[in-house]
This record gives C-alpha cells, structure tokens and sequence, in this order.
C-alpha cells in the first residue's frame, strides 16, 4: 500500500489540475443565484454547456453579462467621472473571484474606465473557465 | 464606504435555499467521489454521477458473533430498504466471475479465503450497477482488520456500522436451536422464532457446526479479530444489543440506519419550542441563546417590551393586558415579523418560544416565511408542572426569587415573609395547560417533524437533548 502522504498529495495534485474547487464554487454560485427547483437538473445542464462549449470554443456560460458589468461599474463610479481608482478596481476583481487576493497588479497610473474594466472582467473570466 | 468595500448581505433566500435542497450535501458527496475516483475527464464524471442521484442509498456493514442474528437482521434491513445484501456465500456463488471460481476452488482446500481475493470481489460487486443505484448491506466482511483497511483505501466506505453485541453464553445457547430453512433461506429458532406454517417446519433442516463447542470456537475467533476492526469505523459505529427480541434490535437498526450523520453544511437555526406552562422553555431558550449567539425571541417579552416602549404597538396592546384578555394574533404578527425581520435576527438565527399556541397561529408563522426548522415539544406530566410552579416565591423586601424545593430561603424570617404570585396558583396553572394540551395535537401534527423531547428531568439533560436534536440532520421518517 502506498503511504498516506504520498496519496494526500496525489490527490491535492488532481485538485489543482482540473481546477475543481474552483469549477464547484462557481457552479455552487449558479445554483444559489438561480435556485432552480430541480438543482440536480440544473447542475447537469450547466456541465453539459460548459462540455460543448470545451469542444467548441463557443459561449462559455458567464455568470455576469454586460449588463451587469455596467452597473457595477456605475456603483464604484459614485461620481460619474467615467473611471474607478486602482484600489476599487482591485477590490472588484477580487470579490468578483477572478484574481487571488495577493496578487499583484499593475497599477499604471491610468485610471480604469468601463471599458477596460470590461475587457479585464471578460478575459479574466474566459480564462478560468477554458482551464475546466 | 462603497459598494467594494461595504460588508456583504447575503440575500436570506441563499442560504435558505441552500438548506432546504442540501446543496452542500451534493457538493460534497460529488467531490468526495472525484477525489476518490480522480477521472481524467471530471465534467462527463460529474454529469454520471449527478444524473446516477445515489448520494442517499444505503451503505450499511453489519458484524457480530455468531448466533446474534445478523444474517436475520441484514435480510429485514433488505428487504425495508430495498438494498442488496452481501455476504461471504453469495460473493462465492457469483456467475461470471474469474475472481469468484478462484476463492470457490481456494475455499475447498484450504477452508478460508485470502484477504486480498475477498476484497477482490467485494470490490468488484460493490462497482455493480444495482449496488450503484440501491445500496449494499454488507454481513458479516470485513472479518479482519486488513480487510477493513484494503475496502476503505478502494474507496469503498460504509456510512454505517452497525456491531451487535450479547454475552457468549447467550449466543452459546441460542446457536444450538437454530435451524435453517433450506428454501429461502431464512434462520429460525426452535424456541425464540419458530414458523407458524407446518410446511415450513417439517422442511428445517439443522445447519452444521452449532454444537456448544463449535460455537464456543467460533466466538473465541470472533472476539480476537472483532477488537481490532472496531477502531477502523470511529464516528459512524452503532453497538446494539441483540440480548432482546428481535424486533426490538431490527427498530433500533433501522432507526440508525436512517439518521443522516452530522455534516459540515452552513446552517442557521430556527428553534420552535413548544410545551406547556413551566415545561422549561424559557430557560432553555435563554441557554441556547447564550451557547449558540441565537436572538432569544420569546413572545410575552416583546409583547411587553412594546408596551414599555409606548411603541404604535404598544398602545394597541395595552387596553387587552389591562383587561387581562390575550391580544388578538394580527397584532402579534405583526411585533413578531418586526423584529424577525431585523438583520440580526436572519444572520444569527432565533429561538422563539410562545408562539404559535394552536394551528392557526402556526400557519400565519409559516405565511409569513418565517418557518422554524428545528421544533420541539417539551413533555412535562402535569404534576411536575405543579411541583415547579406553585412552589415558586417572591421575597417583597429584596425581590429574589425562590422555590420552597428547588432554591429554598436562606432564613426563617425571609421564609415568613414570602408571597406568592397569583399566577402561580393551582387553578390558574391547571387552566393554561388544559387550553395547551387542547391545541398541541394540531400543532404536532402540523409539525410533524418535531422532536418530542422528555421535559421532566434536570435542566442540563434537557438542554443536552434538545442541542443534539439540532445538531444532528433530522432523521427520515422510519415507516
């Protein structure tokens, strides 16, 4: 029999592989959003989207849409400048699930606007969802 | 403050909802069978295993000595909850299997199996469809620790282990009566468990190897390897005593067998007492709320409190305290959802005592969304009930309070001076429990998954009881 150890980290290796708890913690945040009766039902249609849109590189399902995007967006912009402060980007991001907490950012002296915020909300999110 | 750095509020239909439909339960199983599995393609192997829905089948292993009536009990458990049931002799008997021809052939020398090839097979019934979708009920395996060990590190783990248990002079006894019926297969007992049918009597046959001093051998075998298995089921092990009548061990079984185990799942309880005048429900409010930082909601308080407060509803409550006439339930409702409405009260969770006194006020509670999903009955006999109230005093100089039994005054001349509240007379006690008990069938059965727990014993006890009833997952009805 293999040793305890060898088969923790074996199994922590898989984890981080296949991206899993990240993979359930969205789909976790679907489900609870949308509360379908059914959750089973909708746990499998939500897999089998994300199995087709693996195969071909179409649609991945995102849980924000423009929309909402926008209005976060005019949340943070109390003012209405048309831009948000680097720390209120981050803070977004973060609690958006889409960047680690320690992570480092480049702050480069210009200030986001929405359509950067987009863009960075977009590409953050196609790559979790292509690692899956 | 904006909207990145304000405190989340997690709308209360999430966790809610999350509640009502264990999703945390399915989470957790689907990723427990990914670790255990470790697929190359996860999502084709979550999508299988979610449309399979097997995460409650039964998965239960039943040991003992022998003549404790396992095989007896694992054929009931069966048959109740439609599993299928695995023991040595079946793993033998299997068609179509390279591993089962193997261990018959061994079997026939060497009179046992090797552990490796008994797990071989346990492995390869366990992976059948129909052990997949009903559940299995292992008897009598594992016989050694390592046979524990090799099934759990395939992946295969009981959710429960039941371990019967009696002395051996009883069991020395009871296995020299018993008989087999050669048909079906069923144990009786020429003493305990005899067949009513004549068809079936004249056909029993005695199996070998009960004579006392096989038995005995048998037992001494037993008791060396058993010890050693125990430690290998910690936290889900169940030891019943098969000393009494066989429906008795079959009811307890079962109930075991239904009861979810204790699970990591975020929860936010909403505990409904209920019981009679003096049943304790205050003070277990009071204790639970101090444990478990619950909003202690008890329904004369807050009726009160807004009337000290002069509040809009408390000038519409004073003219019926005044009068001495209970206030009509829309305006209870109404101080009731004010205050469950309170932010506190959805994070941390209530305690409500009270309230609803019969099945009217029980629906408009539910109406108003405010469903409890712990209840509790207290069952005090009325005796007990007239022991801890007519025997409560005030003392008017210092205020305390005391009770000729339980907390008796220090002194004669505070005992000389003691008064007694007229709400603790005996007419008035015997009044509100008879209007209790004239509603409390309509609330047990509107409640029908409510714990009735004993009320009658010290405060600790109880308190013990009713946690437990909390913690623990509610367990599914036994039919």
């Amino acid at each position: 029999m293999e040793p305890v150890a060898d088969r923790e980290l074996q199994a922590k290796l898989y984890l981080e592989k296949h991206q899993i708890m990240e993979l359930l913690s969205q789909l976790t945040s679907f489900l609870l959003f949308a509360r379908p009766k059914k959750p089973r039902e909708y746990v499998i249609s939500l897999l089998e989207r994300l199995r087709v849109a693996k195969a071909t590189h179409v649609a991945f399902p995102y849980f924000m849409d423009n929309s909402n995007i926008v209005s976060m967006f005019e949340m943070m912009d109390t003012a209405g400048r048309g831009c948000i402060s680097f720390v209120q980007y981050k803070e977004a991001l973060k609690n958006l699930g889409l960047c680690a907490a320690d992570e480092v950012l480049n702050d480069d002296g210009h200030v986001i606007t929405l359509d950067t915020f987009r863009d960075e909300v977009n590409k953050r999110m196609e790559k979790m969802w292509s690692m899956f | 403050m904006d909207a990145t750095t304000a405190p989340h509020h997690i709308p209360p239909e999430m966790p809610q909802y999350g509640e009502d439909y264990h999703i945390f339960e399915m989470m957790q199983n689907m990723l427990e069978q990914l670790l255990i599995h470790q697929p190359e393609d996860p999502i084709s192997f979550m999508i299988t295993h979610l449309r399979r829905n097997n995460d409650n089948v039964p998965k239960v292993v039943i040991l003992g000595p022998p003549a404790s009536g396992k095989t007896t009990i694992a054929m009931w458990l069966c048959k109740h909850l439609n599993s299928n049931l695995i023991t040595k002799e079946s793993l033998l008997e299997r068609e179509f299997s390279r591993l089962s021809l193997e261990a018959k052939n061994y079997y026939q020398v060497y009179k046992k199996i090797p552990n490796s090839i008994l797990v071989g097979l346990v492995q390869e019934r366990l992976n059948e469809d129909d052990c997949l979708r009903k559940g299995w009920i292992l008897d009598g395996i594992p016989e050694r620790r390592e046979q524990a060990l090799m099934i759990q590190t395939l992946g295969l783990a009981p959710k429960h282990v039941i371990v019967l248990n009696a002395p051996d002079t009883v069991l020395i006894e009871r296995n020299v009566g018993k008989r087999i019926d050669p048909v079906t297969g069923e144990i009786y007992h020429t003493t305990f468990d005899w067949p009513p049918e004549p068809e079936i009597q004249n056909r029993l046959i005695q199996p070998e190897g009960i004579s006392e001093i096989e038995t005995a051998k048998k037992l001494l075998e037993y008791h060396r390897h058993i010890i050693r298995i125990l430690p290998s089921y910690p936290k889900i092990l169940k030891t019943i005593s098969s000393d009494q009548p066989c429906v008795d061990v079959f009811y307890q079984a079962l109930t075991y067998v239904q009861s979810g185990h204790r699970c990591n799942a975020p929860f936010t309880p909403k505990v409904l007492l209920c019981g009679p005048l003096g049943s304790g429900k205050k003070l277990q409010a009071t204790l639970l709320a101090q444990k478990y930082g619950l909003v202690n909601i008890s329904c004369g308080q807050l009726l009160k409190e807004a009337m000290a407060a002069k509040s809009s509803f408390g000038e519409l409550i004073q003219p019926f305290f005044e009068k001495r006439m209970t206030v009509p339930d829309n305006i209870i409702t109404k101080v009731l959802a004010d205050r469950m409405e309170q932010q506190d009260c959805i994070q941390k969770g209530w305690v409500l005592h009270g309230f609803p006194r019969d099945l009217d006020q029980a629906r408009m509670l539910n109406s108003m969304g405010y469903n409890p999903n712990r209840v509790f009955f207290l069952s005090v006999p009325l005796d007990s009930i007239l022991e801890r109230l007519t025997l409560r005093r005030t003392d008017p100089v210092t205020g305390e309070r005391f009770h000729l039994m339980y907390k008796p005054p220090p002194t004669i001349e505070v005992q000389a001076r003691l008064l007694q509240n007229p709400k603790d007379s005996e007419e008035y006690i015997k009044l509100q429990t008879d209007l209790f008990y004239r509603n409390s069938g309509d609330l047990e059965q509107y409640y029908d998954r409510a714990i009735i727990v004993n009320g009658d014993q010290d405060p600790y006890t109880v308190f013990e009881y009713i946690e437990s009833g909390i913690i623990n997952p509610l367990p599914r009805k036994v039919t």
